[in-house]
């Protein structure tokens, strides 16, 4: 064999060269991130990765921009982590995807690099634990607020019976009362479960139950509705409308009341666009019958890539950009809630909020994470359909979600690995099953226990973070996978949800 | 004898030479539609008999033989999206066939200007459907919509629809959009069937005295037949499929009350990333339109077809 050189091998090196030209030093590390690139968000990320370079000059951070639609983003990056890809390292994750990803083997556990987990609010750790580990840092937390017209009334109502008081006896010249997100999508998941928490439900018990079909499920629903089409308090458009929609109607003088994220603040306080600037006011969301009010726990955080190559490095810029000097300027420039609790006592972000910190905290600690589950997008989308089924009077409320909580545990018990499952597998079993079938075999249950932060924490950490492509290894002993108590009896496929 | 077993066997060669080069010849375009159509069939009828769950990975990718389709007839939502698929059928072929029948008539008629004519009543379909379902969706959508401004100032309502809220409404905006998109096409088929017809026929028939409703019965109806029903399997075939105009307009909504065939797949396929039960839908409605397509070329087309041919 005569050492005949590739092309292909030249035109590596080549490339090699060219790399070597830009990236002058030899040492330089290569790091990527994926999320929000537009506008307020992606100025002030530039700015902190630049600021980060300078400090570690041997790592080089770049910006991989994603759509800002969740769905979108969501299934750009099953795309890469399903093909292994080890770009993007930093992956911009909603609270609500973490268990799946990570329940998946797509990110990487943290606990190893020891992150300061004690600093961060107790619901937003609680949301990125999965099998006890952390899969992801807290980066901003987003909370459902009230927005009142403080030039109309005196005060924000206490309860949401008071709030539909005041909506039905509202003056004609508001045509709306109450506005919420009510289109058929996560928006309206949330607007229920804000609804569902002030009349003393919720949507799976902490052991993993299923009860969305609960008495209180029922009641609340069944107000949401009532207030659209009893009291003409909602308006029915509200049926197809998301944030920005609900937030142009506000804004534009039509609604007293408005449900909706802290980023509609500072844009409503801009005069040029708004005709309420300085005519609103936030406020906790209000009370029910059964119970205080709460709102969905929302925001951001930042996970590894399984796959990255540079793991360390990685962690490196994830511990920075949740840092608190970062935090507070997330808070000043794109009016977005720190994650971490005690930079409320801070004075800079009293300035940086529109809300007092005390109250911001107060409503953040009351917050309700959404269930944390590897199959949430599934489950949200049966009760997406199930309540906008309702809500557009196709429906009634206790049949609806009678038949959606039975499709849910048909799910959730589909989702399960029941023991001896394991030895129906094929063999075309996708390789990263089979690599470490031992390991996961029994590992993931469908739910994660909300509650109960346990102390032991410990399997995870046997990963070192250099063993990419391992697949993070969940603990070995499985903190009890909870079966759904009574299963449904039909076969997977829900054969039993026509049980009305 | 001997002379004609010669000719025989030589005649039989050839003829084997001769089918033997046949073969060779159609043998690319075996080869490409294999590749492009059975391949793709036959791996989505393979993924359709596997649990394939990308939100589940450990649990492999077992075999699991048709256990994907017994939860498909089982879901009530499928039984639902079949109806949904059947209803949109049922009324906007027949619509889109008669609306196209007297329009392609209309344009066979026309004598000057034919050109330009042709061009605008063509507009509709040269539109891409995914923004025509969003200027149909931006008309129907909200109190100040032109499709609510219309009918409050005609009188016909009282107060604004929210019609993409009302799961029997939001069916208008969805089959209006589809006529009007659909109608051009259905126009220029039976147009081009049209000319396909002899003056001369027209010419005895009224030297015989055959008024204007006799010539279009004796003679347009049974000569456009072949046209006819290649639109109507076109036609058919498009709507059982349907997506990107539901996609947009209603997404299915609400509630799924609009929900199509086709969207149902594509929502456990790219949303639930269910890939073994996503390919049971496709499959299902592959199938449903194989059948409708088999149907009509054997009961409807096949003389026709070999008429033609």
């Amino acid at each position: 064999m005569k050492p005949a050189r590739h092309p292909l091998t030249i035109l590596l090196s080549l490339g090699l060269t060219f790399v070597g030209c830009v990236f002058e030093d030899e040492g330089v590390t290569r790091v990527t991130i994926s999320g929000s690139a537009v506008g307020a968000e992606a100025d002030i990320l530039r700015r902190q990765l630049e600021a980060f370079q300078e400090e570690h000059p041997d790592v080089r951070v770049e910006i991989r921009p994603t759509p800002d639609a969740a769905d979108q983003r969501h299934q750009l990056y099953v795309q890469w982590l399903v093909a292994r890809s080890p770009d993007p390292d930093i992956l911009q994750l909603d609270v609500i995807w973490t268990a799946e990803f990570a329940a998946a083997g797509w990110i990487l556990p943290l606990s190893s690099f020891d992150p300061p987990t004690d600093a961060f609010f107790d619901a937003t750790i609680r949301a990125n634990l999965w099998q006890d580990a952390l899969y992801a840092v807290p980066w901003f937390v987003d909370v459902g607020m009230l927005y009142w017209r403080s030039d109309l009334l005196d005060s924000p109502p206490s309860s949401y019976g008071a709030l539909l008081e005041t909506a039905r006896t509202r003056s004609e010249r508001i045509p709306h009362g109450f506005v919420w997100q009510g289109a058929r999508y996560e928006g309206l998941v949330v607007t229920f479960l804000e609804h569902l928490r002030a009349f003393g439900g919720r949507v799976l018990e902490p052991d993993g139950r299923v009860r969305v079909d609960s008495e209180e499920a029922v009641r609340a629903l069944t107000f949401m509705r009532d207030a659209i089409y009893a009291h003409g308090a909602v308006p029915e458009a509200a049926l197809t409308w998301q944030e920005e929609q609900t937030r142009l109607d506000f804004q534009s003088g039509r609604a007293l009341f408005m449900r909706n994220w802290p980023y509609a603040y500072p844009l409503m306080q801009d005069s040029s666009a708004s005709e309420v600037a300085g005519r609103f006011d936030v406020a906790p969301l209000p009370a029910g019958p059964g119970a205080e009010g709460a709102s969905a726990l929302g925001g951001a955080q930042l996970a590894v890539n399984a796959h990255s190559d540079e793991p360390a490095a990685a962690w490196r810029v994830v511990a920075f950009l949740t840092g608190p000097e970062q935090m507070l300027e997330r808070a000043r420039g794109a009016g977005q809630y720190p994650a971490r609790r005690d930079l409320y006592d801070r004075p800079e972000l009293a300035d940086a909020l529109p809300v007092d910190p005390e109250r911001a905290r107060s409503i953040i600690e009351a917050a309700v994470p959404r269930p944390v589950t590897p199959v949430y997008t599934q489950l949200s989308s049966i009760l997406q359909i199930a309540l906008h089924r309702v809500l557009t009077r196709q429906r009634e409320p206790a049949p609806a979600l009678r038949e959606a909580a039975d499709e849910m545990r048909a799910l959730l018990e589909r989702v399960e690995l029941r023991p001896g499952a394991s030895a129906e597998r094929s063999d075309d079993a996708v390789p990263r099953a089979s690599e470490s079938d031992a390991a996961r075999a029994d590992a993931p249950a469908a739910i994660a226990d909300p509650p109960a932060a346990t102390t032991d924490a410990p399997a995870a950490t046997t990963d070192p973070p250099a063993a990419t492509t391992d697949a993070p290894a969940p603990t070995t002993d499985p903190p009890a996978p909870t079966a759904p108590v009574s299963p449904s009896p039909a076969a997977p496929g829900g054969g039993g949800r026509m049980g009305v | 004898m001997s002379d004609g077993g010669g000719t025989a066997s030589r005649s039989a060669k050839l003829r084997r030479r001769e089918r033997r080069t046949a073969w060779a010849m159609v043998l690319p375009a075996v080869g490409v539609v294999a590749l492009v159509a059975l391949f793709p069939l036959a791996w989505t009828a393979w993924e359709s008999m596997h649990l394939h769950d990308l939100r589940m990975p450990w649990r492999g990718r077992p075999f699991v033989g048709l256990a994907n389709y017994v939860e498909l007839f089982s879901d009530s939502r499928f039984r639902e999206a079949v109806g949904h698929t059947a209803f949109f059928v049922a009324v906007t072929v027949p619509l889109e066939l008669g609306l196209g029948l007297v329009l392609a008539l209309g344009l066979d008629q026309i004598r000057r200007g034919r050109g330009l004519a042709r061009v605008l009543v063509l507009l509709p379909w040269a539109v891409p459907t995914a923004v025509a379902a969003l200027v149909w969706r931006f008309m129907f959508e909200g109190e100040g919509g032109v499709a609510n401004q219309l009918l409050l100032g005609v009188g016909l309502l009282g107060d604004p629809l929210v019609w993409f809220a009302d799961s029997v409404m939001a069916w208008v905006p969805v089959l209006l959009a589809d006529v009007w998109k659909m109608t051009p096409f259905v126009t220029l088929l039976l147009l081009a069937g049209l000319q396909n017809i002899p003056q001369a026929l027209y010419e005895a028939a009224r030297m015989d005295g055959a008024g204007g409703w006799q010539r279009f019965r004796e003679i347009t109806l049974p000569l456009l037949r072949p046209a006819l029903l290649v639109t109507l399997l076109f036609r058919t075939l498009d709507a059982l499929r349907v997506f990107d105009l539901v996609y947009v307009l209603t997404g299915g909504g609400p509630g799924t009350a609009t929900e199509p065939l086709s969207l149902f797949a594509f929502d456990a396929l790219l949303q639930g990333l269910r890939f073994g039960y996503g390919s049971a839908i496709s499959m299902t409605v592959f199938l449903i339109a194989f059948l409708f397509a088999l149907a009509y070329v054997r009961f409807l087309g096949h003389a026709d077809l070999m008429e033609r041919g």
